[in-house]
């Protein structure tokens, strides 16, 4: 940790240092991740890319705080991530990440809006603040009309909307999605593209994952993932 | 995150699941209930039969006739001699039986009682004084025929609670007043003790009294008896008057076989011996089937709560992924589980005490005993409260990601 307190605004996002993963032990060990190295700068928009298996949802998931690393190291906005209890992790998942999935994972037979003010819950947010911040962070996804419908009543595109305000509402550093256009068709991932395109442009950092080079033609920056291993690709921005 | 919100999400999530929190309650409601309306209809009869052996007299000996090889009461065959006044007389005398303190012989009637315009059929009981400490039968007002009523042969009755009631109007007490029995008319000296449903094998309230001697000459004749009522002069001396009443009886009825005789003794110790066995069986019994109910219900409850455990660890994976402290993880299930147990506790608990005042034939009622109510409410409460939290408590040892990843 050298210099990265000098200027907050200097410090990335993400710093991860020849980071590993191993799924099991012994024969049916599997490797994931093998000494990944990434760093992502405040704003950026990064795509990761890869064959399946080769160890995406791994890396996100570690960005994300839902996994641990089997070796090396995690700088969230410059704090080692192995240095927290899970209290600490709560807090950072909670205030930092906004975390989408490919599948949807709303809170079954619970309203748009329940799902979205969540977080705004954990974070110990005031009742009418949550009220206004949830609306908001609805409206942007285009459902505030919306809001008190159950998941199983609102169509594949509009959940994962919904699921994407949820991860925006308490306004997250860092945005990470696992293939989230990965179960939606083209019109559904045109929407969820274009909000994501919009988040960037305010000055979100973005880390996507997709297999569709279109999607990736969006971000700033392409990371190919390998058979666990990361390679930059740059210059497929348009 | 407050207190508050940790009840909210818990009952919104008991809301957004009802079918699963019905479900889970069922089970609570059902064990409960079970257990409390079993041991109360068990608590019940136990005290039903306790009435029952104090409706017969403290130390007295009941002597009836019975078919050699038969059963008690039941009609004397050919072979065998009915009890007569005879027998009573013998019975009585201090030389042969110096353990009895008193001999009463019983004649008994199923008769029409009339008085004004209302008329029933009771059982009428004719006796001698000795009758009423030999049954444990009280006055309650007025009195009893007396020695002199009896060799008078006076028309006198001593008349039940409810014969009372019926003929003259409910809590009367028709004393000098006149019941007609079978068109006889008897003057009602006395009326007795209501002693409920629970005395004796006949509802003694629905019974007239009068003096063996009355009931002889105008309903049934001198003939036989229908039983002896006779009272040891201790409960200490209660098993030597027995074998005195056998060696009296064996010579009177000519027995020399003591397995083939022609009446049967039932002392009051006896009957209470016996009635207690069965009654111990049968209490053992319904503890046995109220326990397996706890069981199911038990069983019931576990397993929608373990059914439920997926979804609910999936659940927990996202709310641990949006950021939820392991302190409101286990808050909200703890929360859950606990309104649904208690909830079900206290459904369980009015239905079973509610089902307690059901009206039972034979007038004896399910008596709810408070161990058992505690007893069934804690057990299922702790397994409601145990299964509930257990998806969380399993959960919150899991990375979110773990959570998520069950299928
Ligand atoms: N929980 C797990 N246990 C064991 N192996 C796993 C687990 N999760 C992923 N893997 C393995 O790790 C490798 C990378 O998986 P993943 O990161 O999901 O790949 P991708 O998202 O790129 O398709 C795969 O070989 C996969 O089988
Ligand atoms: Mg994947």
């Amino acid at each position: 940790m050298t210099v990265r307190d000098v200027g907050r605004r200097d410090v990335p996002v993400l710093d991860v240092r020849s980071m590993s993963k191993v799924y099991g032990a012994g024969d049916t060990a599997v490797h994931a991740l093998r000494e990944v190295d990434l760093l992502v700068r405040r704003g950026e928009y990064v795509a990761v890319i890869g064959q399946s298996g080769s160890g995406k949802s791994t890396l996100l998931n570690i960005l994300g705080c839902l996994d641990a690393p089997s070796a090396g190291n995690y700088y969230l906005e410059g704090l080692d991530v192995a240095d927290l209890d899970e209290r600490q992790l709560s807090v950072l998942r909670n205030r930092q990440i906004g975390f989408v999935f490919q599948s949807f994972n709303l809170i079954p037979r619970t309203t748009a809006f329940a799902n979205v003010e969540l977080p705004l819950v954990y974070a110990g947010v005031s009742r009418r603040v949550r009220r206004e911040r949830t609306l908001a962070a609805l409206d942007v996804v285009g459902l505030a009309g919306r809001a008190n419908h159950r998941p199983n009543e609102l169509s594949g595109g509009q959940q994962q909307r919904v699921a994407v305000a949820r991860a925006l509402v308490t306004a997250p550093a860092l945005l990470l999605a696992d293939e989230p256009t990965g179960n939606l068709d083209s019109a559904s991932t045109e929407d969820v593209l274009d909000l994501l395109d919009g988040l960037h442009a305010a000055g979100r950092t973005i880390v996507l994952i997709t297999h569709d080079d279109e999607v990736a033609a969006r971000a700033d920056r392409v990371v190919t993932v390998t058979d666990g291993r990361l390679t930059e690709t740059s210059g497929l921005r348009r | 995150m407050s207190f508050v919100e940790i009840v909210r999400f818990a009952v919104r999530a008991l809301l957004a699941n009802r079918l699963r929190s019905l479900l889970t309650m069922l089970g609570i409601v059902i064990g409960i209930a079970a257990v409390i309306l079993l041991t109360a209809l068990g608590n019940g009869a136990a005290q039903y039969i306790q009435s029952q052996i104090s409706g017969l007299g403290a130390n007295s000996i009941t002597v009836l006739a019975r078919a050699p090889g038969g059963t008690a009461g039941a009609a004397a065959g050919a072979s065998s001699r009915p009890l007569t006044s005879g027998d009573a007389a013998a019975l009585a005398d201090p030389q042969g039986a110096p353990d009895v303190g008193y001999v009463a012989p019983v004649v008994q009637a199923s008769l029409t009682v009339a008085a004004g315009a209302n008329s029933e059929t009771d059982t009428v009981i004719g006796s001698t004084p000795e009758y009423f400490p030999g049954s444990n039968t009280v006055v309650a007002s007025g009195r009893a025929y007396d020695d002199a009523d009896v060799s008078a042969g006076r028309p006198v009755a001593v008349i039940g609670r409810t014969v009372a009631d019926d003929l003259f109007g409910a809590g009367s007490v028709p004393l000098g007043q006149t019941v007609l029995v079978k068109g006889v008319p008897l003057q009602v000296i006395g009326v007795l003790q209501a002693k409920g449903q629970g005395g004796g094998f006949a509802n003694p309230d629905s019974n007239v009294l009068a003096p063996i001697t009355t009931v002889q000459s105008s309903f049934t004749g001198f003939g036989n008896l229908t039983q002896i009522v006779v009272g040891a002069r201790s409960s200490a001396t209660q098993d030597a008057a027995e074998s005195e009443i056998y060696s009296i009886l064996d010579r009177r009825h000519g027995i020399t076989d003591p397995n083939d005789r022609d009446y049967q003794l039932i002392s009051s110790a006896q009957l209470a011996q016996v009635l207690d066995q069965t009654l111990s069986t049968f209490s053992l019994l319904l503890a046995g089937i109220a326990a397996i109910s706890l069981l199911v219900g038990g069983i019931g409850i576990t397993n929608i709560m373990l059914v439920s455990v997926t979804e609910r660890t999936r659940e927990i994976g996202i709310r641990k992924a949006l950021g939820a402290p392991p302190s409101a993880i286990l808050g909200q299930f703890l929360v859950e589980s606990t309104i649904l147990s208690v909830l079900a506790g206290l459904i369980g608990v009015g239905l079973g005490v509610a089902g307690t005042f059901i009206p039972l034939p034979n007038g004896f009622r399910a008596i709810v005993v408070p161990a058992a109510v505690v007893v069934a409410v804690v057990v299922s409460i702790v397994i409601g409260v145990f299964f509930g939290g257990y998806p969380a408590r399993r959960a919150a040892r899991l990375r979110p990601i773990e959570a998520l990843r069950r299928e």
